[in-house]
């Protein structure tokens, strides 16, 4: 027997791989199920199957306009931290300035902090400069949350490419910008839509941050929080379940990108390798 | 290229978090917050009696969260690392999934199944095994583990899967051919090249289960509150800014301390040198 195969029967492991993929599960799984429940009651036994919390949900004006609200933000910090971020990754990626470990520093600064002390020092700040709180100091402060997530992954898909193909295309005439938008950008593309999306996700699921700085407005997670707060309603089920479909869908957005971006990859590597590089085809 | 992003940064975090600093050595007013600088918040904060068992709880929750995760995290990034075969992507997509259900949902998720209506509660009375609810489940330190860890493990499975993917297979199979067994080589092998990136995990886990305030709120009850949920009650229920500053920063020094020290750890056993070319 080659030790491979031992190596590869790892009973223990496994196991505790399966219990941790369940307890991460089963969790929202029961909320999930009791979105869908016939009566009211929140615990088993299970009495049936309705959507009547469903359209009490939907057609409830608070949960549209903080489902709005939600929209919003997370389109327009993503959108933010999409230019900004592509912008700082390829920036520091290709640079050798001696502030590109101190700016990596600053760029990756905002993960490390709990987010009680990103919302209270950004709550202090806005009420220095007097500025009212409102949607748009929650997309400032859900630009400087998501940030990192998308730099690092932009910065780690610039850092692997082929700079050879960059060259090449600058020595064949091409300018900054060209190289950028023709050689670059084809090459990353999927990878920064998939950051993009996780971006997305992560700003319409804030909350640690966001109750600090959104003032008398709501979005999906201070819904649910404040529902949480009042009394314990069957359709809380029903709101969770609709937010974690959009972030699920999000992620797997993402991850499908991601995956793309390292076929994408591969291809071009295995390509530049054989010399066989084709400069008409799009990769 | 990367200047607009720096100059937001540095305006939408690092200007914040000195006036942060600013406001701890203020006086509170009745509508404003005014000189003369003052250390008085910081003496308030740090001889209230209720502050150091709410740290107490934070630190007790930050490790146990942090240590319970590493614990867990270990062993499935070694199984996504070696043993996965095809299900590695499936696996790996479930976790990144899981990422992303709604931190609140997840606080809510626990809130119903550990409540004294909630599910476990009612299976235990169905079953005939308790006549009445289990009030220790919920609203305890127990459960705000429980909550946290279900909200950060992922995290710490793709940080430790990173750290495992670059490990040659050959350094198991050569130790495994000369004898070792699985714990011997968990023991002189994986665990010494996987030091950097637990304590990273560890650190990562630790900070944010510390310095939460929202699990805390609805899943610890008065046993099993937190310091972070103080603070913030000192800004939105007391109003009293200066002193939530003062108390705040008091904790974000105690991770700083802890960011330092474990990179003073690593460094001095040389376990942050590990490269693999």
């Amino acid at each position: 027997m080659s030790s491979r195969n031992v190596l590869q029967r790892s009973p223990i492991t496994a196991l505790i791989t399966i219990m941790a993929l369940l307890f991460l599960f089963l969790p929202l799984a029961v909320v999930v199920l009791f979105s869908f429940h016939k009566t009211g009651g929140l615990s088993f036994p299970f009495k049936g199957f309705s959507l009547r919390w469903y359209r009490q949900v939907l057609s409830s004006p608070e949960f549209r306009a903080s489902a709005e609200n939600s929209l919003i933000v997370a389109a327009a910090s993503c959108a933010l931290t999409f230019v900004l971020g592509t912008l700082a990754a390829y920036g520091i990626s290709r640079s050798s300035s001696r502030w590109r470990g101190p700016l990596s520093l600053l760029f990756f600064l905002p993960i490390t902090l709990p987010g009680l002390f990103v919302g209270l020092a950004l709550l202090v700040f806005f009420a220095r400069l007097k500025l009212e709180l409102s949607l748009r100091t929650v997309v400032l402060a859900h630009f400087v949350y998501v940030f990192p997530f998308f730099f690092l992954i932009a910065r780690a898909a610039f850092d692997r490419m082929d700079i050879a193909l960059e060259e090449a295309a600058a020595d064949l005439g091409a300018n900054h910008w060209k190289v950028f938008r023709r050689v670059t950008l084809p090459q990353v593309w999927p990878i920064l839509v998939g950051a993009a999306a996780l971006a997305f996700a992560l700003s319409f699921d804030e909350f640690i941050i966001t109750f600090f700085v959104i003032g008398p407005d709501s979005t999906l997670p201070l819904f649910i929080w404040s529902s949480l707060r009042r009394h314990v309603d069957p359709s809380i089920n029903t709101v969770s379940t609709l937010l974690m479909t959009v972030t699920f869908g999000l992620s797997a957005i993402a991850f499908l990108f991601a995956l793309r971006g390292e076929r994408a990859r591969a291809r071009t590597l295995e390509l530049s390798l054989r010399g066989e590089m084709d400069p008409g085809r799009s990769i | 290229m990367s200047l607009p992003a720096a100059a937001a940064l540095l305006l939408l975090l690092t200007v914040p978090l000195a006036t942060f600093a600013l406001y701890s050595v203020l006086t509170a007013g009745l509508f404003s917050v005014s000189g003369p600088l003052t250390l008085e918040n910081y003496r308030a904060a740090l001889g209230s009696s209720l502050n150091h068992t709410l740290a107490t709880n934070s630190l007790v929750v930050g490790v146990a969260t942090a240590l319970i995760s590493l614990a867990l995290g270990l062993p499935i990034a070694y199984w996504l690392r070696f043993a996965a075969g095809r299900w590695q992507q499936f696996v790996l997509f479930l976790v990144v999934a899981s990422m992303f259900a709604s931190y609140l949902v997840r606080i809510y998720a626990w809130r119903t199944i550990l409540g004294d209506n909630g599910v476990i509660n009612r299976a235990l009375e169905g079953l005939g095994l308790t006549s009445q609810p289990l009030g220790f489940l919920i609203f305890s330190r127990a459960a705000v583990v429980i909550a946290l860890v279900h909200i950060l493990l992922p995290y710490v499975i793709l940080v430790l899967f990173a750290g495992f993917r670059p490990m040659p297979v050959a350094i198991l199979e050569s130790a495994q051919d000369l004898g070792a067994n699985s714990l011997t080589r968990w023991r002189r092998i994986i665990l010494p090249l996987m030091a950097a990136p637990a304590v990273t995990a560890f650190l990562f886990v630790f900070v944010l289960s510390a310095g939460d305030y929202v699990t805390p709120q609805f899943l610890g009850g008065t046993r099993g509150s937190m310091l972070g949920v103080q603070v913030q009650a000192s800004f939105i229920e007391a109003g009293n800014w200066p002193l939530g500053a003062a108390t705040g920063f008091v904790m974000l020094t105690g991770f700083l301390l802890c960011y330092g020290l474990a990179l003073f750890a690593l460094r001095l056993t040389r376990l942050d040198r590990v490269r693999w070319s």
